[in-house]
């Protein structure tokens, strides 16, 4: 291990190359840091995308030699081979510049997987008594503390084969829908999910578990709503179409 | 110069607490209007609502009273806040909850029997701070968000706001004019009315908690503007801040307060605790306390290799450290730092500014069809915010400002703009690239230590004088640096030089109104005037662009609702103020 990083970065968009770049190792390095640093010291035109700098936002994710993973909370010395570091855009989403990528289709489909809480009382009403122990919300407190970074999109082969399959994040979202009491439409939840890409699609291959930063299990989610399907399926609830 | 126009009914700057509940409570009052939420990063990703960790307060437990509330607030805030705005903030912070629960779909936390959990936080004389473990910004903003995606709200996301432009009569507000970040074209967006909620952020400092896209720039657009800026001498210092050296932009960024409410030590340099030599509560006073006597520490070069202090928690026990504060070991051993078994060097850490843009308790300013909300506006905290009532303010006075707006615009037309200003504010944005030479990083960090040595925690009128005329200094040098015009492309350089330009103008700020407060309250310490002051008495400095550069002026506060030495719940055991971190029960 040398004093230098010998830094490989993707530039352009979708059509590019990886440039390289030294860059001074430090004690207390981020791979943020390190595409700071050669923003700011190196070349000024280096396009990347953070905010917050401590694992809140899920703004920064990037492609580290190979893999998905949060750049403000990854230190280079976990990630480098030998002295060596490549820097890419995430995958599975199109590039707008050097690092920053183009997020829209893993927000739509976030959307589309009925994510968003449609609730029956008001502002003006009591809110609803629950138990923490009850096991639907000890489900959704489990899965629910996602940052949205799509680290588990881009590391998701079965996106990478199928446009239109909604991948984990949004269906993980979805369980934590179907897991919550309060949600006054709770049935459409299935429905949602129940489309050509939906979570039926997945095979299962864990990489979305393997890489989330924050620690979640989107594989088991995406398990408890095939499951649930299958039920509703069986129990003629849901209709195939 | 080409600049790209369209209109809308309602314009939105920032995507944090305050711009995303504007968004929603305006489409529920009116779903026909055109709405439009602009951001600095992608939506809801951006900003520092998202970074709360704490949570979130409100008076809704059984014994607790919005009066208590009231009361904490305004003892908190050195009697400094406008009593009709911390009103505002403690009466619609019950129904906000209840709105985040019942309509928005939050997860907060619970107590076994299946009510909300309130927690004790610092200042307060109630458990009252709602929370989502040690995350409830990112559940906030994260259910909010998926409100807005869903309707019909358009988005203009990597859209960095430069300037507001007026009518020609320079009464009203015409629109906004932006970068578009990702082409690096420029945009005029006519709105009938306008929201500035783009947060502030004391991002000047050497060492600064907030989100690195924070500049101060609503601030600086709304002086420039010509309205009037309040209390910019309270700059609010969190005590530890991880240090880890200047080239990480880990630096700065919080440890939270658990970790000494909990029991954990602050040494110097030489291994020493040293709280119990300023205070008797030690590592547990207050946050303002704490900062002072580190900032000593370190002034007297009792410091570690990186120049702060640290922290050590291993005498509670690794394991059960590890266990408490899940969250905040992660984090440091993500940095190569073991906060449960080892010390882990700490810095205070600037945090959250409580001054901002004069404002109605409605939401609306002095220019017409310009509303406000957020950490942008001054006047809800006074000299010092109580953790947890940050989200409170974003997220209260954001929705009024949204009804307000909706209301605004039904008898109101787009207006035309002075196109002489406008395109006065798209050449300036465009200035960088016609200077050559410079150092930009250089000035950032010279921004930074003048801030930090001359206007950080103890001030004094020698290093504030000398601040304002370093500071006149830097604004000179800034307008010579120059950025290569290689692509305005996602160009993150360019944004570098404009958040400079809105810092350095909001720091003048801090230090013109520090200089002329001459005592000390809160979060602004004078060494020179170390008392508090007559409270009876008690003035807030106000801010204003002048010809010459800015003005500067004091106002009385008016205590409406309660006088300094009266309470509002006088009678009831517990009342405010309190010194220690945590609350009754």
């Amino acid at each position: 291990m040398s004093d230098t990083l010998e830094v490989r970065i993707w530039r352009g968009g979708a059509e590019g190359g990886l440039v390289h770049y030294n860059v001074p190792r430090q004690a207390s390095q981020t791979v943020l840091d390190v595409v700071t640093w050669v923003q700011r010291n190196d070349d000024p035109s280096l396009a990347y995308r953070f905010a917050c700098r401590v694992g809140m936002c899920g703004s920064c994710a990037m492609t580290v030699n190979g893999r998905p993973r949060w750049t403000c909370r990854t230190h280079v010395d976990k990630v480098t081979d030998g002295d060596s570091l490549t820097i890419e855009p995430l995958g599975n989403v199109p590039v707008i510049k050097d690092l920053a990528a183009d997020m829209t289709p893993f927000f739509e489909k976030w959307q589309s997987a009925r994510g968003r809480f449609h609730g029956a009382a008001t502002r003006r009403d009591a809110y609803a008594r629950i138990k923490p122990d009850s096991p639907a919300r000890q489900t959704a407190n489990a899965h629910v503390e996602c940052i949205n970074c799509a680290v588990c999109y881009s590391a998701c082969d079965v996106v990478s084969w199928r446009k239109e399959y909604l991948g984990p994040a949004a269906l993980n979202r979805a369980w934590v829908a179907f897991n919550d009491e309060r949600d006054a439409h709770l049935g459409y939840v299935l429905r949602s999910v129940a489309v050509n890409g939906g979570c039926m699609s997945c095979h299962t291959h864990q990489s979305c578990t393997q890489h989330c930063p924050v620690g979640l299990d989107p594989s088991a989610a995406i398990a408890g709503l095939k499951k649930a399907l299958s039920r509703a399926y069986l129990s003629g609830r849901l209709k195939l179409s | 110069m080409n600049i790209e126009r369209h209109d809308t009914d309602v314009l939105i700057i920032g995507s944090g607490g305050a711009g995303l509940f504007a968004a929603l409570h305006a489409h529920q009052a009116n779903p026909e209007l055109d709405i439009t939420v602009a951001a600095k990063g992608l939506l809801g990703k951006c900003g520092c609502t998202r970074m709360v960790q704490g949570g979130y307060n409100v008076a809704i437990a059984d014994g607790d009273s919005i009066e208590r509330h009231f009361m904490d607030s305004i003892v908190g805030g050195k009697w400094l806040p406008d009593q009709r705005l911390a009103w505002r903030l403690v009466e619609t912070a019950v129904e906000r909850i209840h709105e985040l629960e019942n309509e928005v779909g939050c997860f907060f936390d619970r107590n076994p029997d299946g009510t909300m959990h309130q927690k004790a936080f610092a200042g307060q004389s109630f458990d009252r701070t709602v929370h989502k473990g040690d995350l409830t910004g990112i559940e906030i903003i994260n259910r909010l968000l998926e409100q807005i995606w869903s309707r019909n709200i358009a988005r203009l996301e990597e859209h960095r706001a430069v300037s507001l432009i007026c009518t020609t009569d320079g009464a009203s507000v015409a629109g906004v004019l932006f970068i578009d970040m990702r082409t690096g074209d420029l945009r005029f967006v006519r709105a009938r009315s306008v929201l500035m909620a783009a947060g502030g952020g004391p991002t000047m400092y050497r060492y600064h908690t907030p989100s690195g896209d924070k500049a101060c720039d609503g601030m600086a657009m709304a002086l420039r503007a010509g309205l009037a800026l309040r209390d910019m001498e309270m700059v609010q210092f969190h005590p530890t801040g991880l240090l880890a050296g200047r080239d990480t932009r880990m630096t700065g960024t919080v440890l939270e307060e658990g970790l000494r409410g909990a029991g954990g030590h602050l040494l110097n340099g030489e291994g020493t605790r040293f709280m119990f030599d300023y205070h008797e509560h030690g590592e547990r006073a207050t946050r303002d306390i704490v900062s002072r006597s580190i900032y000593k520490e370190m002034r007297d070069g009792r410091t570690t290799p990186n120049g702060g202090v640290y922290i050590e928690m291993k005498h509670l026990g690794p394991e059960k450290v590890a266990q408490q504060f899940k969250g905040m070991v992660t984090r440091c051993a993500d940095c190569g730092f073991d906060l449960a078994g080892d010390r882990v060097e700490v810095v205070p850490t600037a945090h959250y500014m409580m001054g901002g843009v004069v404002f109605d308790e409605d939401c609306t300013t002095d220019l017409h069809g310009l509303f406000l909300a957020g950490e942008d506006t001054g006047g809800v905290h006074g000299a010092n915010r109580l953790g947890g009532n940050g989200v409170a303010n974003s997220t209260v006075f954001g929705g009024i400002a949204g009804e307000r707006m909706a209301a605004f615009v039904r008898d109101e037309g787009l207006r035309d703009p002075d196109e002489d200003a406008l395109a006065e504010a798209a050449a300036d944005c465009l200035r960088p690239f016609d200077a050559t030479g410079g150092n930009l990083n250089e000035l950032r960090l010279q921004l930074q230590d003048l801030m930090w040595d001359k206007v950080g925690i103890l001030r004094d009128e020698t290093t504030l004088t000398a601040a304002i005329s370093d500071l006149d200094a830097l604004g000179e040098t800034l307008e010579r640096t120059g950025i290569a015009d290689a692509g305005r492309a996602f160009n993150l350089t360019w944004h570098d030089w404009l958040n400079l330009d809105s810092q350095i103008l909001i720091s003048k700020t801090i230090a013109r109104a520090a200089l002329a407060r001459e005592n000390s309250r809160g979060a602004h310490y004078r060494e020179d005037f170390p008392d508090t002051g007559e409270l009876e008495s008690s003035r807030y400095t106000v801010i204003r662009k002048s010809d010459t550069g800015l003005s500067f002026d004091t106002e009385p506060v008016d205590f409406c609702i309660v006088k300094p030495g009266k309470s509002l719940i006088e009678d009831e055991a517990g009342a405010p103020p309190t010194a220690g971190m945590g609350g009754r029960r």
